[in-house]
């Protein structure tokens, strides 16, 4: 388990950019989409399993300390979406049930909550980027 | 093979097909068009929807689904505005506290002169709408501004847009002041990214979706969009303006939506209007 998660880890570092990279993207997505999360495929002979980082995140020990870390940096990144317009609709509830939930004391629902938002908030940066370099793409000449 | 053309041509495929040309220009401050933009947008509904003249495009989805046009026609029949028309008016002629009225705040008192909004104000820098200056007027005379969504603002825009039917739009993009030019193209780009979790663009629902099913409803064309605004909405139940429908169409794509009058919004209509130039004003309007 430890290991694997790192050598995903690795990979989603790799991820970002290069062409190269995307093509790991798009199997993972394509895994992803089909058969949910946790599930394990083979990219150029190694094996990886459908976590977002975030994910893997949550998968951290369920402590306050670690779902207050979670909640605060995803909170951080749904400013950081919100900051650039692209903020969706439903990222400050689910922070918000978060919250409770670490209110409560339920540490991995806070630790889960939180990563899905995270997760949200990252895609929704991303988003925007892409945007920014693509909208032309859609408009009749 | 025709069939099949015939129906991507239908689901506006074709029609967006042509993207490495695209990439050339009209995306950059130094390069963008607004006039071709204009043109182009006529050029792709005339091609979408044959026969169907320009000038119908400041009645929606009712201009080009015939279905939907043969309810809409009964509902005129009795204009749900009415009331509201006679409010505004009301509320418009009824002076403030210190005795002026709106008309002492506007170009001809007001009267016949919505076809100029949104305009760009160089002084301020900034997008100025109708529903804007509306309050920035009681502002001025010590009265509270009201709310931007509906109710007295919607029927006080309601009787200025009755009072410039049939008008044409005119929206100038000042060329000494490359700013405007800016803002117009900042709508542009707001219009066709895309966003929220369902990643949709405007266009998605208002070109390529315009008149397809998406589940239970039919966006209309994007062509002629703010003429006939503010709205009596069924759905509603009420009169509303074009910016609490930007909020809910902004929302639909599962967005945290801007406030009505965000710079976004008023840069968004800046474009939307633009692009309605040589349409007439025919608000206020009614639809489902
Ligand atoms: C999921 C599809 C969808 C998206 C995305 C969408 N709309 Fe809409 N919109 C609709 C539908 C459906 C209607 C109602 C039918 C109609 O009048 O077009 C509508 C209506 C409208 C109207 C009123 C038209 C009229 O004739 O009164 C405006 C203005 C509008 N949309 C603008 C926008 C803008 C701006 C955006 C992007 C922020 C947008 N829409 C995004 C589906 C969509």
């Amino acid at each position: 388990m430890k290991k694997s998660t790192l050598t995903l880890l690795a990979a989603l570092t790799l991820a970002s950019g290069v062409a190269q990279a995307e093509t790991f993207q798009e199997v993972f997505n394509k895994h992803r989409a089909m058969y949910g999360k946790g599930h394990e495929f083979t990219y150029e002979g190694k094996t990886y399993q459908t976590y977002h980082p975030e994910e893997v995140e949550a998968m951290a020990e369920p402590s306050r300390d670690n779902a207050e870390a979670l909640v605060a940096s995803a909170e951080a990144k749904r400013q950081d979406a919100a900051a650039v317009g692209y903020e969706w609709r439903f990222t400050g509830r689910i922070l918000k049930q978060a919250q409770e939930a670490l209110a409560e004391e339920r540490y991995q629902d806070a630790m889960d909550l939180a990563a899905q938002a995270k997760y949200q908030a990252r895609m929704a940066i991303q988003q925007q980027a892409y945007a920014e370099e693509n909208w032309h793409l859609a408009v009749p000449e | 093979m025709k069939t099949i053309r015939n129906w991507l041509l239908g689901a506006g495929l074709v029609a967006v097909a042509p993207l490495a040309l695209a990439a050339e220009t009209g995306f950059t401050l130094e390069t963008v068009d607004p006039e071709a933009d204009r043109l182009a947008l006529q050029e792709f509904y005339q091609k979408r929807f044959p026969g169907v003249p320009v000038e119908e495009y400041v009645n929606g989805i009712y201009a080009v689904d015939p279905p939907s046009r043969e309810q809409w026609d009964a509902l005129m029949e009795f204009p749900p505005y009415e009331f509201d028309l006679e409010e505004g008016k009301v509320l418009f002629e009824t002076p403030f506290a210190n005795g002026k009225t709106y008309a002492d705040c506007f170009e001809n008192g007001g009267i016949g002169i919505r076809h100029k909004y949104p305009y760009w104000n160089k002084e301020e820098g900034t997008v100025k709408t109708l529903e804007q200056e509306i309050n920035e007027c009681r502002e001025a005379n010590g009265e509270e501004p009201l709310r931007w969504k509906k109710g007295a603002i919607a029927q006080i825009s309601a009787y200025m847009a009755w009072t410039s039917r049939g008008k044409t739009f005119d929206i100038e993009i000042p060329e000494d002041d490359p700013r405007a030019l800016q803002a117009y193209l900042d709508g542009k780009q707001f219009f066709y990214a895309k966003r929220g979790q369902l990643n949709l663009s405007c266009a998605n629902c208002h070109l390529q979706g315009s008149r397809v099913l998406i589940r239970a409803d039919l966006p209309g064309p994007m062509l002629g969009q703010p003429t006939h605004f503010p709205v009596y909405r069924s759905k509603w139940g009420e009169i509303g303006t074009l910016h609490r429908r930007y909020e809910g169409c902004h929302r639909d794509s599962r967005s945290v939506p801007l406030p009505p009058q965000s710079e976004e919004f008023r840069k968004l209509e800046y474009f939307q209007t633009y692009m309605s130039n040589g349409l007439v004003v025919n608000g206020p309007g009614a639809r489902k």
